[in-house]
């Protein structure tokens, strides 16, 4: 079937079999390989991008359901101004390792930051349950995001 | 010299590789799919143990063993007296040996299509009995599972001491039997391989999602009958390893002959119920311990019988022994155990097999230890910290020689004790266990040997033994050094670290300096990683290639200074004479670009070093920690909750602080993961019982506390900068330290717990057992 | 771990979303329960049909002192508030625990309460409310009672020619007590016993027992659990036969937390 979406701010259309999910679609035929797979089962996270605004599981949304959706993957934030900040913070707090859940988080930390700006650490970890990471320990990808929310908090006030 | 105290070792350096991770731009196997690429899936087994007797094809490109004839089988062997080696299959051939075994190859355009072509084949097969535990595998009258073995077992060793009239001697005596799970590595990213055949070089060139691929490439060639030259094997970014990928896989041989037969691109991407129903799991272990201590809790003498559940099949290359017949080198920990006597057995079952996890043997080894030391200063009256420090080496013992040989280099673990006592407030615990509150403080000391080479692994006899570690460094014409190492780096942040090691050689900016790693047309042979040894033995081979390269611009820019070589030393990625400098940058422009100006003598193997390195004896470094928890348990539920969590860890000197926490934070949170959540259950019939990781259980962000490590620093005497391997300790010490906190807690009322996992039905079973629940 | 083919349909109107159902198409909401099953091809619909872009399918609407929540409304959407008053507070809380964020962005009331997983949190929490599912039939609307709707494990009371279009709820007045509590070792992981306890004021108290791999227990008067729970949790479950210990000692503990929380 023919599919046009939006992704990353550019219409697409796309052909593919209704089976195929959202993950493969934007890996395979689109090449935007940064959104990775890590169970294709919803559990892992590894595969979380944005749709119509909202984090969702790539690899649970089959072709169909994308048809008139706009898409935002980890190569589509540019300059946006709390994954600047996010990528900077990780960095810095070495919140990842081998880089494989790190698209996955990121989609994830800035959804964090944007609808929950009073997070505290056990909120923060609360809602990052959804993403898996075999590396980190999760301490450094805690305190990224903490570090992120406390300087808009500081630049707020 | 404050550019390399902010930039050499010891420097806690930003990742460079942070950045193309962070935009979404690491390039991992499945990220790479030339044009025409066929998509193999592959047809599994059902059963754990069958005779097959055929398979219906349907129509499409469907590969059996038959079809394959020019793949031998995968042997990893080992040369210790009695073992015996299996021949795998890379297609299964006669029999099916467990559930999972890859049976048919199912070649199509897409992976959709190619497991619609898995979906249609029509297995005939004759079950079997089944052998789905390891106690019962060598039961008189049990199947064999390779016929032509008299037993299960890959191999039994032993180390015959008589102990019995400890009986009469000892204040305390304690048996216990412990048990681990089966688990997963479950590396987020899992195998993937891509292979192609390329006409003009005749030569395979085979991607793979792999930690050792100089290894991996030897595996290759032998099976597939080519010469190492017609192989090179690529690793990409790589999603995690852990062990997991230290494999040679069938599915990378099925691929590499698909490809040179189809002459087209042959792709295997590994899924989640492929890694958790089919491929390589870890950790099996069952232990029967008894142990002898005096009134002050020395200990006299342990005796353990250890059996390791390896599974259907040797692995390449670290073979189906390494993990149980290491149990009985390692067991004695860092007490200075006086008597001991152990048998091992690698039992052979109709699982999957296993291979070393992160912490190998040592997890299963420290917590049986450690939980053992528990039970026998319970018995005894005093606490966990007294026994431990009465029979910890102590520091003046260093370098100590243990009864089994192992050579600890350095260090005071008795401190590394106190402090992770002292780290945690222990009389506050005690005053909530007084008030009734289910709450307990627990303890494990281990240490951990890594980057152990030449002398140790001969012994082995697996398919392979390190010996030097190379290392290239060369100057490109800009002045950018380049550097080239065997091993790979996926997560260790190596493209920083050995950086670091070249700055405080050259003084080069880091910036200014590239890994180049993960191809073996690049770079100089190498075992890979595995075994912490990645900073030491490429630490250290980088450190001496950057030597001698600076020599030789030293050379030349003495020359290009007018001066002589005495005179002019390396100050910040500069030769300085005095008030005179001339820039490495210059010095390759003139090697490269001006050779004119170049000293009539000078070296001509040019701005290019190929050098080895060994630490003498190699031996291994042990780092070592303790580990303190205080864990809150549920009467009511068996939930248990970490509260604290700390660890003193020395890692000799730290190349990078922050890299190593990493480590150290990682490896715990796979301890957590052992100690209470990840297993692998399996039916009678041995069927896999979790399919999903909503089964196998994974810690979140929520089950990993935030934990505290304090460093002690004593440099290793052996190794080119005083640093330990250190990147499996995190995972050894949870179970141990968090099931005695565990059993602390379950103390007053009577209850302990000796199975790993320590889930809540464990916990209440426990509690029931103790008629408490 | 790709899906079996299978085609696609997006029906514009319910007619259509009928017609689909009648020649057989499975139907999908969020896909976080069916799209697992497809990519493991645990099921194998020759057809989908796509339920999110019927009219009316997402939303919430008041009529009176009845709040019809649209089957499609999101396990998000409710955690964020859509639904007013005490009982959109009740329904949000629950709501938050529910997987995770990006599962909540797409998972629906509906499509969870339809899909009847013993483990899941609406099919613990709706029976115990006051209210019906609104099926619709080629005959038209029917109306289920919430606490006659899930029937066993995977099994509901919608027949195979109905879809479920609407959840709807009387709405409670801000001093209904409400206690909610499930037992899971991570977030997300399947509950291995849910409870929640329902005590509206001049109305005999609810509850419901679930995940219990079987039909959840309905307490359609549950006053004897309010006054005790220990005691009454430790009755109930007992009534239940449950074969393993832990789970028994589960259920008593989500009983009772429960109970606690309601009163
Ligand atoms: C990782 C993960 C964790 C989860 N954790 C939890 C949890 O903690 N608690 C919990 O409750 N749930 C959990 N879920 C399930 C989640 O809540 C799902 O969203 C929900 O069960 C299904 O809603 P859906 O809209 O996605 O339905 P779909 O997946 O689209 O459909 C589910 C089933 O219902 C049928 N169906 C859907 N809509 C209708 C309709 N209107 N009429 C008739 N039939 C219909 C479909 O045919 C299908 O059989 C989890 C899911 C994932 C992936
Ligand atoms: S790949 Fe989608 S959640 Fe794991
Ligand atoms: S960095 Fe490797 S999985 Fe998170």
């Amino acid at each position: 079937m023919s599919i046009t979406l939006t992704v990353n701010g550019t219409p697409a259309t796309v052909a593919a079999e209704p089976r195929t999910h959202l993950a493969d679609l934007l890996r395979g035929e689109l090449l935007l390989t940064g959104t990775h797979l890590g169970c294709e089962h919803g559990v892992c996270g590894a595969c979380t991008v944005e749709v119509d605004g909202a984090p969702a599981r790539s690899c649970l949304i089959h072709a169909g359901a994308c048809d008139g959706a706009s898409v935002r993957t980890i190569e589509g934030f540019g300059e946006d101004a709390v994954m600047v900040a996010l990528r900077e913070s990780f960095s810095a707090e070495h919140a990842l390792q081998c880089g494989y859940c790190t698209p996955g988080m990121l989609v994830v930390a800035r959804d964090i930051v944007l609808r929950l700006p009073d997070a505290d650490e056990a909120r923060v970890r609360e809602e990052l349950a959804g993403n898996l990471c075999r590396c980190t320990g999760y301490r450094g990808i805690v305190r990224a995001i903490l570090g992120v929310l406390a300087s808009r908090r500081g630049a707020a006030s | 010299m404050t550019a390399t105290i902010s930039k050499g070792v010891g420097a806690s350096l930003r990742r460079k590789e942070d950045a193309r991770f962070l935009h979404g731009r690491g390039r991992y196997v499945g990220d790479i799919r030339p044009a025409g690429t066929l998509e193999v899936a592959f047809l599994r087994s059902p059963v754990a143990h069958a005779r097959l007797l055929g398979v219906q094809k349907p129509t499409g490109l469907v590969f059996t063993a038959a079809d394959l004839p020019e793949i031998r089988p995968i042997r990893a062997n080992s040369t210790l007296p009695g073992f015996r080696a299996s021949d795998q299959p890379a297609l299964a051939v006669g029999k099916l040996r467990h559930v999972g075994e890859p049976i048919a190859a199912c070649v199509a355009p897409t992976r959709a299509e190619a497991e619609d072509l898995a979906a249609a084949c029509v297995l005939d097969y004759q079950a079997l009995p089944v052998i789905a535990d390891m106690l019962a595998a060598r039961a008189p009258g049990a199947a064999l599972i390779h016929e032509h073995w008299p037993d299960n077992a890959f191999l039994e060793t032993r180390r015959d001491e008589d102990l019995t009239d400890l009986d009469a001697v000892a204040a305390a005596k304690v048996t216990r039997r412990l048990r681990t799970a089966r688990q997963h590595m479950a590396p987020l990213e899992g195998r993937g391989v891509l292979a192609e055949w390329d006409p003009r070089l005749e030569q395979l060139v085979v991607t793979t999602a792999a930690q050792m691929p100089h290894v991996t490439k030897t595996g290759l060639a032998e099976c597939l009958g080519l010469d190492e030259g017609q192989v090179r094997v690529v690793a990409p970014d790589v999603g995690g390893g852990f062990g997991y990928k230290g494999i040679l896989l069938a599915e990378e041989l099925v691929c590499a002959a698909l490809a040179i037969r189809l002459g087209r691109p042959v792709r295997w991407l590994e899924d989640r119920l492929e890694q958790l129903t089919a491929n390589a799991n870890c950790r099996e272990h069952f232990y029967e311990v008894t142990a002898w201590a005096d009134a002050h809790g020395k200990l006299l003498g342990v005796e353990v019988d250890a059996t390791v559940d390896a599974g259907a099949y040797s692995l390449y290359p670290f073979s189906a022994c390494l993990e149980a017949a290491q149990i009985g080198s390692i067991f004695p920990g860092p007490y200075t155990l006086p008597r001991f006597r152990f048998r091992t057995v690698s039992a052979c079952t109709n699982k999957p097999p296993i291979l070393p996890y992160r912490g190998v043997a040592r997890t299963g080894v420290c917590y049986a230890m450690e939980t053992t030391l528990d039970a026998l200063a319970r018995q005894l009256g005093i606490s966990a910290q007294a026994i431990r420090a009465a029979n910890l080496v102590p520091p003046e013992a260093m370098p100590y020689r243990n009864l089994v040989g192992k050579v600890f280099d350095s260090g005071d673990y008795p401190e590394a004790l106190r402090r992770a006592v002292a780290a945690v407030d222990v009389a506050a615990v005690r005053a909530r266990q007084a008030a009734g509150e289910a709450v307990g403080f627990g303890l494990s000391v281990f240490c951990e040997q890594g980057a152990h080479g030449t002398s140790v692994y001969h012994g082995w006899g697996i398919p392979f033994v390190p010996g030097f570690e190379q290392a290239q460094a060369r100057f490109t014409p800009d002045g950018v050094l380049e550097l080239r190492v065997g091993l790979h780096s996926h997560g260790q942040g190596l493209e920083t670290t050995l950086a670091q090691v070249a700055h405080e050689i050259l003084g080069v900016d880091p910036a200014r300096v590239r890994l180049v790693h993960g191809d073996t047309a690049l770079t100089p042979y190498s075992t890979g990683t595995w075994g912490s040894r990645a900073m030491v033995m490429a630490g250290g081979a980088v450190a001496e290639a950057c030597r001698q390269l600076g020599e030789r611009a030293l050379a030349i820019g003495a020359a290009l200074l007018q001066t002589d070589r005495a005179s002019v030393r390396l100050v910040a990625g500069q030769v300085v004479a005095g008030d005179a400098a001339v820039s490495l940058d210059q010095v390759a422009r003139t090697w490269f670009r001006s050779p004119q100006n170049l000293p009539a003598n000078v070296d001509r193997g040019g701005l290019e070093v190929t050098a080895g390195y060994r630490p003498d004896p190699d031996t291994g470094t042990h780092s070592y920690a303790a580990h303190a928890v205080v864990a809150k348990v549920c009467t009511e539920t068996g939930m248990v909750t970490l509260e604290q969590y700390v660890i003193v860890e020395d890692g000799g000197v730290l190349v990078n602080p922050m890299i190593v926490d990493g480590q150290v934070l990682g490896g715990v949170a796979q301890g957590i993961g052992t100690a209470l959540y990840e297993e692998m259950p399996f039916d009678s019939e041995a069927q896999p019982l979790a399919g999903t990781l909503a089964d196998y259980l994974l810690p979140g962000a929520t089950e990993v506390p935030d934990i505290r490590i304090e460093h002690m620093e004593t440099p290793s005497p052996w190794t080119r900068f005083g640093q330990k391997g250190l990147g499996e300790s995190g995972a050894i010490g949870p179970p141990g330290a968090i099931v005695n906190a565990i059993n602390d807690a379950l103390a007053p009322l009577g209850a302990e717990l000796l199975d790993l996992p320590a889930t809540p039905a464990r916990v209440l079973a426990a509690l029931a057992k103790a008629g408490r629940a | 771990m790709k899906p079996a083919p299978f085609t696609y349909a997006r029906p514009a109107d319910w007619p259509a979303a009928l017609a689909l159902l009648a020649e057989g198409a499975r139907p999908v909401a969020g896909g976080q329960s069916l799209g697992p099953m497809l990519n493991l091809r645990l099921a194998l619909p020759e057809r989908v049909a796509d339920l999110r872009h019927l009219p009316g399918y997402a939303g919430v609407s008041m009529q009176g002192e009845t709040v019809r929540i649209g089957a499609g409304t999101t396990h998000a959407a409710i955690e964020d508030g859509v639904v007013p008053g005490r009982l959109g507070e009740i329904l949000a809380g629950v709501a938050r625990r529910i997987a995770y964020r990006p599962v909540r962005n797409r998972g629906t009331i509906g499509g969870s309460f339809a899909h009847a997983d013993p483990a899941a949190d609406w099919c613990a929490v709706l029976p115990a409310l006051p209210g019906h599912a609104i099926a619709l039939g080629p005959e038209g609307e029917r109306r289920i009672p919430l606490a006659e709707f899930v029937l066993g494990v995977f099994e509901t009371a919608l027949r195979g020619d109905e879809l479920l279009r609407a959840i709807e709820l009387s709405a409670l007045p801000p001093a209904t007590h409400f206690g909610h509590w499930k037992f899971c070792r991570k977030p997300g992981e399947f509950s291995k016993a849910t409870a929640c306890v329902l005590a509206t004021p001049g109305a005999a108290p609810t509850a419901v027992l679930a995940a219990l791999d079987a039909a959840p227990l309905v307490i359609a008067d549950a006053s004897a659990l309010l006054a005790d729970p220990t005691a009454e949790a430790a009755r109930l479950v007992a009534t239940l036969a449950l074969e393993d210990p832990w789970r028994a000692a589960l259920a008593r503990t989500a009983l009772r937390h429960a109970a606690e929380a309601a009163r």
